[in-house]
């Protein structure tokens, strides 16, 4: 089975999916933002944001061809909903938090801001609901959360014990 | 002649989120907030169906504040996909575009200013963004 962990960067992929790969043997997590990198899987550069512009038809093909034993492969990036997957997480984190949390990563204030404001504006998960469904989609708000909490969560969502959700949280009034 | 027109037109900023539609309406500059709207919420249940509804109500709500400033023109500047990207800008932008047509504001310059997700990669347009 493969599962997609997407939301807006700073919500904590990163950090939640090392933490169930920890723990979980029959879990493979693959972090895809470095995949992107290592591989060159990119069809131009968009210089004003200092980011590649992804190519998500070779990066489907990559993990395609991705050879695993595990039982579960796990998609780590803010592009993975782009990607076929039969479940998708989308982790959200009030935007203020999430500005912080890039800032302090070192970001710098243009991209902090442009994706809290995307954060606001539920533009993941959106387009999560339109790719895949609203069965497909598990919803996890996680300003409050430890990464623990949070790999608890998508926990949850590999094993089928929690129910689909979309749309729970709000966040436009920071804009 | 060109200051008189100018003062005639305003900015529309339409927030489209999944659930809901906000609008606000400035000058031209984008200093100076004429008119807010509360919002437009979705029913989730029915999101397709309920947000044409919910925009046309956050547009009637704003029209005579919007028309008491003078403002006869609108340019539209439309952030967020809202619930639904099968149409671009989303339904509920789209409906409040049309709702400010039907109240009589004459359209200028529609512009998509959503938000791109970015972390050193990025997608391309037309998958994510518009
Ligand atoms: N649950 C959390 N609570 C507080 N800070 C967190 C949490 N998860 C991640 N962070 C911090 O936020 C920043 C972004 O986390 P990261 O896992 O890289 O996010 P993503 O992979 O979604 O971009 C990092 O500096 C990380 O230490
Ligand atoms: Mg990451």
């Amino acid at each position: 089975m493969r599962v997609a962990v997407t939301g807006t960067p700073g919500t904590g992929k990163t950090t939640a999916t090392e933490r169930l790969a920890e723990r979980r043997d029959d879990v493979d997590v693959v972090h895809l933002n470095a995949v992107i990198e290592s591989e060159g899987l990119y069809e131009s550069v968009d210089e004003e944001r200092d980011s590649v512009v992804a190519d998500l038809d070779a990066l489907a093909a990559w993990v395609d061809d991705y050879a695993t034993d595990a039982d579960v492969v796990v998609l780590d990036s803010h592009l993975a909903h782009h990607l076929d997957a039969d479940r998708v997480a989308v982790l959200r984190c009030a935007p203020e938090t999430l500005a912080d949390r890039l800032r302090e990563r070192g970001e710098s204030d243009a991209k902090a801001a442009e994706n809290a404001e995307s954060e606001a504006l539920d533009v993941v998960l959106s387009e999560a609901v339109e790719t895949h469904g609203l069965d497909a989609v598990y919803e996890i708000e996680t300003t409050q959360s430890s990464p623990d909490a949070v790999a608890d969560a998508l926990a949850g969502v590999v094993d089928g014990t929690r129910e689909p959700t979309a749309g729970d949280v709000d966040y436009l009034d920071y804009l | 002649m060109a200051e008189q027109e100018d003062d005639k037109w305003g900015v529309a900023h339409v927030h489209a989120s999944f659930n809901n539609t906000v609008m606000t309406v400035t000058d031209l500059t984008g200093a100076e907030t004429i008119a807010k709207s509360s919002g437009g919420t979705a029913v989730k249940q029915n999101r397709d169906e309920a947000s044409p509804y919910a925009a046309m109500q956050m547009v009637e709500s704003i029209a005579d504040e919007i028309r008491a400033a003078g403002i006869e023109g609108l340019h539209v500047r439309v952030r967020g996909p809202g619930g639904n990207l099968q149409k671009s800008p989303g339904p509920g932008a789209q409906a409040a575009i049309r709702a400010l047509a039907r109240e009589d504001f004459e359209i200028g310059r529609i512009e998509d200013v959503t938000p791109i997700p970015h972390d050193g990669s990025r997608a391309p347009k037309g998958k994510g963004g518009f």
